[in-house]
Order: structure tokens, then C-alpha cells, then sequence
């Protein structure tokens, strides 16, 4: 086990070092660096430019430029922003659990509905509710998120006064430091009355937004893993045992069909984190996706290269998570054997 | 801190048991602000949504009217111009207290003079003890030119500040309005220099003005109280929120709902529902900007004015404002918008006319076809919200009269290089005002800015023109100053150097329980002396 954790996480190293270079690479590409996205209609005099781009270390040959990124990367120093001139690391962990938090919440509602409903589909197959469960997931699957975000916003919230329209609590009636950065613990933790309620309310629509993506897939995946498993001999002798149908399908059917699913689920980490960048924006989240647009709208270097590496890490490191926990599901492929 | 939060459970309590809502006790506006600050000293920051969350910390020596374009006294009570407007004293206000218990400090004295001092010495002078903490970028000290325009600034004692410059310039006090010539407390600033904790004093602030810093969330909330001992009395609200909200669609639906009361920039296309909106109403101003088509006066045939006048004749502006504006612009007259003094309303536009464009050209030894090129910004701007298509309409109206333009662009900072270069033949370009003075626009047109890598992109030196515009620098007189402009106002137009496209027009929708708010023609947002009902 410890020899095979060690051998995926050695084998991850190239992945680190493609995406610094990658990431390092494509910011540069694009037009303008940050000193001139500072600047307006006025331009800025020669010699301020100069030393500017000197300060940032910009006037250095680019392979210098990324050594020294890469030198100060192995050190932890994931720089400091140009904007806020704070460090990207204290930045970034100050945003996070926002994301985390709207995250979870949001695969929460994918796992919770998708997997039910991909369970159902299967085993009522070709019925009206498999129809509807598998158009409704193509739907799903199919829509542009910050069009699904507005539409809720304006139906649910407007029209219909059911929810907020945005950010994370009612700021007029609430206010509290943040403690752990989650709004729901910090809001239990405030022992204001109705905060939790509040900040319940505000995470409702943003998590159906980014959930909808991974439900649809779940929902799919878990459907004809079903069906796969469902034709099985063994299913077919738990059945022919007399057992319940509850049983032959909780038990013998999902535990199986469940491998490819949670490999899905692992996979939905990175959708959730490109799904975050916009529902963050259109709902005032404040976590790191609406921080590395920002980021690249002004082009602070720093903060977007360091942000991509931590962000894709995590999304590394939850997958490689994943792959150990498939063992949990099916001994048959627990590792070191 | 813990005393607001004290006092907020008392009124969240309240409100549940219905003793008439938070508003009875507390009044908290909410703005719906759309992005965050950098941090919250302006003279490091450059974008108008930082500048708008220090705005209600703080105050400067002179202040704009709130609403208007006008300077009036601020920090400073008075201010004695001298030596043929070479020295400027400031007489200052007694009394004015910093903000006490924010991060923990307890102001000691009022302000005075150091105070003035430290704030603009931290930007001049590179040997300053706080000149490079938080990246030590001046923006807008250096854009305003203040190291070129400064010889000094002296304190004759606690509450007189002398300032002598270097040549008469009365646009200066102006500059002195502008964000970045906040005034800060150099005590807080000792205090946390020797604390080993300088970048806090960007970050937490500490100021004068009417209301004082509680909390900031980065992407979710800025937090203030209103500050009962302000020099100009005690706010009419007691908190103030601004909810960062960067979507325009979501601060108008939260507007809608009332959790906020006021936002900052609707979409265009929601206006016409806004205005329907009866809990809302909707304040409309021209901003402060201009945006304009240079033609390359030291370019051939643009050196002729026949040539000038016929091309600012073969372009339908009133369609560009229909189409390209969608009604947020106003067709543009003179250089500056109508609300910065000065502006001269007797010139009349040139009308759109092609057959007289053509007599003209024709008159002027134009042979067509004509090949030009007319170059347009890659991207949208607050006074151009799509060049591309205003330069698509311009090259179809000018195929008219048979000049092909062709359309070139480049990215935005090798385009400003190119233009200031002066290698275009025709181009679009603009120009959003800073501190509401004339000079702060005429210099666009001036014969200093015509030299390579200069901001007058018509290259166009008319003598009579610069003339008055030195002139009126070194005058202190806002009447003699205003009849120069004028002047300048009509010279331009008869010589048309360029074609003044349009001033966009700035909307701001607020909800109809704000009392009292008035739409800056700077942009700016602010919240003292607004009330709720």
C-alpha cells in the first residue's frame, strides 16, 4: 500500500511540473502585463515602466523568470500578489473555504439526488421516470452555468422571494468574524439566531448551479453501471435466493456498480472547481474562482500561476484519494496485493 | 468590535420581536459595490473601486462637492494663493479627529500638519520611511505630474501648510481633491512602523472622515460605522455596508429585493425596466469622459483644415450614439462634457452633411478615391463601449464619399505607444477627467503633447489655442480662466483637429427610501449626507 501510494504520488511530480510550466507559458502569452493593464488612456513614462517591470522582475529573460518561479516554488514562496501585494499563499487559504464549502454543498445535491435517481432509472428501465431522469440529465449536462445562474436568480429569488439573490449571509441583519471561513460553522459558532438559517438559505442556488453538472453525470453513470451489474450472474442468484429487492440492489448491485461512479465523483472535483469560477462571479461567492478571474483580468502573475498550482494540486491529490478508495468499495483490486 | 456586535444582536433581537425592524435603530445602507479594493490607501491604488472604499474614511485638504465638480474646503479651511500662483498656503481645521479603536489605535492628538506632510512626502520622496511599503506605486501622484509641478511643502506651524511650485499652476488645487491626495494620520503610521507592522496601515485604515473602518472581507463585504465625532457632524446612517457584488445582473436583482439600497453600473439593457421600477429611481449624469477620432494633423491630406472640417461632416454621429451607445451617450460638442465648468455652449457641431464634405474636399485638391487608415482600440473603454463598430460605421459613411478606410488595430498598450508615436493617419481614442478642471482635458490638444510618445494624438499645435492654455495655468481666477477655455473651445471646433464622438452617460439606480443621494460626475460613490427613510 505504502509503496504504491508512493509510486502514484512520485508519478505525479511530472504532472506539477507540465502544469508550472504550462501555466507559466500561457499567462505570458496573453496580450499585456500587469504594469500596462495599470495603466489608462495616459500611458505611463518610459523609465516608471522600466523599473516597474524591473521591481517584478519582468525584464529578466523568461527561461530566468521561471527558474527563479520554480527556485521559489520548492521553497513554498508561492510569491505575492502584484495587485494586493499580499502573499498568494495567505490569499488563496483565506478564500478557500468558501469554495470548499459551496463544493461540498453542491456534490452534496449531485451525489444525494444523482445516484437515487440513476439507481431508479435502471431498475425501472425504458419507464417514464428512466426517460425523464436521462432527458433531464442531458439538460443538465448541456447548460451554460452562468445562463442557469441568472435564470434561477431571476425566477427563484426575484419572481418568487424564496431565496437571497446572492453572497453568503443578509448582511444588514448579521455580522461576525469569520473564524474557520465556513459560513455555516462560523454562523453556529456566532450564536446570532437565525444566522445558520440565513446562511443556509444563501447556499441553496449557488449549490444547485454548480451541482447540476456533476448530478447529470452521476446521475448517467450510476444508471448503466446499474444496468451492467444488473445482468450479472450474481445478481441474478441473489435474486433467484429469494432475496428482497431492496437487498439485491442496495446491497449486491450498487456496492459493484458503485467503482466507476466514485471514479466520476473524483473526476467532478476539477468540474466543480471550473464550475466555481462562474457561479462564484454570478453569485458574490467570495472563494478563489472570482479571485483568478480577477487575477487574470489584471494579470497578476503570481497570484494566477500559484492559484492554478494549488488548485490543481488539490484536484490531483483528491483524485489520487479517490483511486485509494476504491479499494474500500471492491477488495478484489486493493492495492499491494 | 465588540460593541457593534453587542449592539447589532440588540437590534437583530428587536427586529424579531418587531419593535419595527433594524431601521428603527441602526440604519444601514447597503451599497452594491463591484469588486474589491486593493487595499485602502488611494494613493497606491488606481481603479475607482478602490477608491470608493477608502472614500468614506477619509478626507483630503480640499474636497469636490458632493455631486458637482466644484472644489470646496476640506481638510484645509482656506487656502491663499501667492507669488503670481507659485505658493499656495493652506489654512487648516482645528478640532478634526482620527477615527480611535480601529486595529487597536488610540489617536493621541487632531490633525495637523504633519499629518498633510506624510501623506503627500510618503508619495515625493523615495527616502520616506513608508514609500516603499505595499509595492510603492504611485499612480496618479506621478500622472498628475506632482514631482514636476512641486518645489516644496513646508510647515509654518501645526495648522499652516505652504506648497510653492515650481511654475504657476492653478489646476493644481484641483489635483489636491483627488483621491490620491488623502490625507492620513502620521501618528498611526508611526505606530505601526515601530510595531514592525507598516503594510497594516494599508490595510486597516485610519482616517478623519465620516465614517470609520470596522471590517473587510475580501469578495464579500466591506463593513463602516458612522464616526460620531466627524469634523462635519455625525452621519445621518449608522452603518454602512458595501456588498461586493461583481455581476450587474445580480446587483440589480438584489437592488430589486432591497438588500441593497444603491448600485453601482447597470447593464444598459436593464435600464429601460429600471425606469418602470417604481421602488427605484434612476439618476443619469454625462460622465466625465470624452471620446474622440483624432485625425494626424502632421499627416497628409489631414494637414488641411478644409480636409478636417469635411471629415468631422461625413460621419453620422447620431446614429453612432443610437447604435454603438444604445442611449447611455451624448453626442459630444466640445473636448469636455457639459458638466465640468467652462463649457462652452454657444459652439455649434459640425452638422452631417456629405455632399458639403465632399465640396469641401473636392475645394481642398482631394482626389478620390482616397485610401486612409483609421485605427480603433481593441478594447471597450467607460467612454467606448465597441470602437470597432463606431470605426465600421465611420469606413461606411466615408465609402460615401469615396475614401476606403482601412481598419487597423493592435493590443491596447502597443496601440496607446503607436498612437502617441503618432503613426496612425486617423484614430479613436479618449480620455476619462481625474480632477474636473479644463486644463485636465485642453492639455490633450496642447503643442507640448504633440512631441513622439505625447498624448495629443492630432499632433495638432495651433498656436491661438496654446497660447491661452499656458495662459489660463498660471491663473487663479476661475472667471478669467473660464473665458480662455471658452475661447480654446471655439478654436477647436473651427479647426477641427479631431471629431468629438460622445461623453457616455452614467446611470445609477437607487432605491426609493435613499434620501438625499446625488450622482458624481467623477463616479464617485458617496454616502455622507445620504439618509434612508
Amino acid at each position: 500500500m505504502l509503496k504504491y501510494l508512493a509510486r502514484r504520488l512520485a508519478l505525479t511530480l511530472p504532472t506539477f511540473f507540465a502544469l508550472m510550466f504550462v501555466t507559466f507559458i500561457a499567462i505570458r502569452l496573453v496580450p499585456g502585463d500587469p504594469v500596462e493593464v495599470r495603466t489608462g488612456e495616459r500611458g505611463i513614462e518610459p523609465e516608471r515602466l522600466a523599473q516597474f517591470r524591473h521591481e517584478l522582475g519582468l525584464d529578466q529573460p523568461v527561461w530566468k523568470q521561471f527558474l527563479d518561479y520554480v527556485g521559489h516554488l520548492m521553497t513554498g514562496d508561492f510569491g505575492t500578489s502584484v495587485v494586493t501585494n499580499e502573499k498568494v499563499l495567505k490569499e488563496f487559504f483565506a478564500l478557500f473555504p468558501a469554495t470548499i464549502e459551496l463544493s461540498m454543498a453542491a456534490m452534496l445535491l449531485a451525489v444525494s439526488i444523482g445516484i437515487p435517481a440513476g439507481v431508479l432509472a435502471a431498475v425501472k428501465r425504458g419507464s417514464s421516470f428512466d426517460h425523464v431522469v436521462m432527458g433531464a440529465s442531458v439538460t443538465g449536462f448541456s447548460m451554460p452555468i452562468f445562463w442557469w445562474g441568472l435564470l434561477l436568480i431571476m425566477l427563484v429569488s426575484e419572481r418568487w422571494g424564496l431565496t437571497p439573490v446572492s453572497g453568503r449571509i443578509d448582511l444588514i441583519k448579521y455580522y461576525f468574524e469569520p473564524v474557520t471561513g465556513f459560513m455555516l460553522i462560523d454562523s453556529v459558532l456566532s450564536g446570532q439566531s437565525g444566522a445558520f438559517t440565513s446562511a443556509l438559505h444563501h447556499l441553496v442556488l449557488p449549490s444547485i448551479v454548480l451541482g447540476t453538472i456533476p448530478l447529470a453525470i452521476i446521475a448517467r453513470m450510476t444508471r448503466s453501471s446499474m444496468l451492467e451489474v444488473l445482468n450479472e450472474d450474481y445478481v441474478r442468484t441473489a435474486r433467484a435466493k429469494g432475496l428482497s429487492p431492496f437487498r439485491v440492489i442496495g446491497l449486491h448491485a450498487l456496492r459493484n456498480a458503485m467503482i466507476p461512479v466514485v471514479t466520476i465523483i473524483g473526476l467532478q472535483i476539477g468540474t466543480l472547481m471550473a464550475g466555481a469560477v462562474l457561479t462564484e462571479t454570478i453569485f458574490s461567492w467570495p472563494g478563489v474562482g472570482k479571485w483568478l478571474i480577477e487575477a487574470i483580468g489584471r494579470r497578476d502573475y503570481p497570484a494566477l500561476q500559484g492559484g492554478i498550482m494549488l488548485i490543481s494540486s488539490i484536484v490531483i491529490l483528491v483524485n489520487l484519494g479517490v483511486d485509494l478508495l476504491y479499494g474500500t468499495i471492491n477488495p478484489r483490486i486493493r492495492h499491494g496485493r | 468590535m465588540a460593541l457593534v456586535r453587542r449592539s447589532l444582536r440588540f437590534a437583530v433581537a428587536c427586529a424579531a420581536l418587531g419593535f419595527g425592524g433594524t431601521s428603527a435603530l441602526a440604519k444601514t445602507l447597503v451599497y452594491c459595490s463591484e469588486g474589491s479594493p486593493e487595499n485602502f490607501t488611494p494613493a497606491i491604488n488606481i481603479t475607482g473601486t478602490s477608491f470608493d472604499a477608502s472614500r468614506p474614511l477619509f478626507n483630503q485638504l480640499v474636497e469636490f462637492e458632493r455631486g458637482s465638480t466644484k472644489v470646496i474646503p476640506g481638510l484645509a479651511e482656506k487656502w491663499d494663493i501667492t507669488d503670481g500662483g507659485k505658493t499656495i498656503t493652506f489654512m487648516l481645521r482645528r478640532g478634526v479627529k482620527f477615527h480611535s479603536g480601529v486595529n487597536n489605535f488610540t489617536p493621541t492628538r487632531d490633525f495637523n500638519a504633519d499629518d498633510v506632510l506624510f501623506s503627500f512626502n510618503r508619495q515625493w520622496k523615495d527616502d520616506h520611511p513608508y514609500h516603499k511599503v505595499s509595492g510603492g506605486k504611485y499612480d496618479y501622484f506621478a500622472d498628475m505630474d506632482m514631482a514636476k509641478l512641486l518645489e516644496s511643502i513646508e510647515k509654518v506651524d501645526d495648522y499652516t501648510v505652504r506648497m510653492k511650485l515650481k511654475e504657476p499652476t492653478a489646476p493644481i488645487v484641483a489635483n489636491l481633491a483627488m483621491d490620491f491626495s488623502t490625507i492620513q494620520s502620521a501618528e498611526y503610521a508611526d505606530t505601526l512602523m515601530k510595531a514592525g507592522k507598516p503594510e497594516q496601515f494599508d490595510q486597516i485604515p485610519v482616517g478623519t472622515g465620516p465614517f470609520q473602518f470596522v471590517a473587510y472581507q475580501k469578495d464579500a463585504v466591506i463593513r463602516f460605522k458612522a464616526f460620531d465625532k466627524y469634523w462635519n457632524g455625525k452621519p445621518q446612517i449608522d452603518d454602512l455596508v458595501y456588498a461586493i457584488t461583481p455581476d450587474p445582473t445580480a446587483r440589480l436583482a438584489k437592488l430589486k429585493k432591497g438588500e441593497c439600497h444603491v448600485m453601482i453600473a447597470p447593464r444598459p439593457a436593464d435600464l429601460e425596466e429600471i425606469k418602470k421600477d417604481t421602488s427605484l429611481t434612476l439618476f443619469s449624469q454625462p460622465g466625465l469622459n470624452i471620446a474622440y477620432w483624432a485625425l494626424n494633423n502632421q499627416k497628409k491630406p489631414f494637414d488641411d483644415k478644409r480636409v478636417r472640417q469635411a471629415f468631422n461632416m461625413a460621419i453620422d454621429k447620431a446614429s453612432i450614439i443610437r447604435d454603438v451607445y444604445l442611449g447611455a451617450g451624448q453626442a459630444a460638442i466640445n473636448l469636455i462634457p457639459p458638466t465640468i465648468w467652462s463649457y462652452n455652449s454657444t459652439v455649434k457641431d459640425y452638422p452631417y452633411d456629405p455632399e458639403k464634405a465632399k465640396a469641401l474636399l473636392k475645394e481642398a485638391g482631394v482626389t478620390t478615391p482616397l485610401e486612409i487608415d483609421l485605427w480603433y482600440m481593441p478594447v471597450q473603454r467607460p467612454y467606448n463601449p465597441n470602437a470597432k463598430r463606431i470605426a465600421e460605421m465611420m469606413q461606411a459613411d466615408l465609402a460615401k464619399l469615396g475614401i476606403n478606410a482601412k481598419l487597423v488595430t493592435y493590443e491596447w498598450g502597443e496601440y496607446r505607444k503607436r498612437m502617441q508615436q503618432g503613426e496612425h493617419m486617423t484614430g479613436q481614442l479618449g480620455w476619462t477627467g481625474d480632477n474636473g478642471d479644463p486644463d485636465n482635458f485642453f492639455f490633450l490638444r496642447g503643442c507640448a503633447a504633440t512631441r513622439p510618445g505625447g498624448q495629443n494624438l492630432t499632433k495638432w499645435c495651433n498656436k491661438e489655442f496654446d497660447d491661452r492654455l499656458v495662459k489660463a495655468r498660471a491663473l487663479s481666477d476661475p472667471a478669467e480662466r473660464t473665458k480662455l477655455y471658452e475661447e480654446m473651445q471655439a478654436i477647436m471646433k473651427e479647426d477641427a483637429p479631431d471629431m468629438t464622438i460622445a461623453h457616455s452617460v452614467v446611470f445609477e439606480p437607487v432605491r426609493a427610501e435613499v434620501v438625499n443621494y446625488k450622482i458624481s460626475p467623477f463616479g464617485r460613490h458617496q454616502f455622507f449626507g445620504v439618509d434612508l427613510k
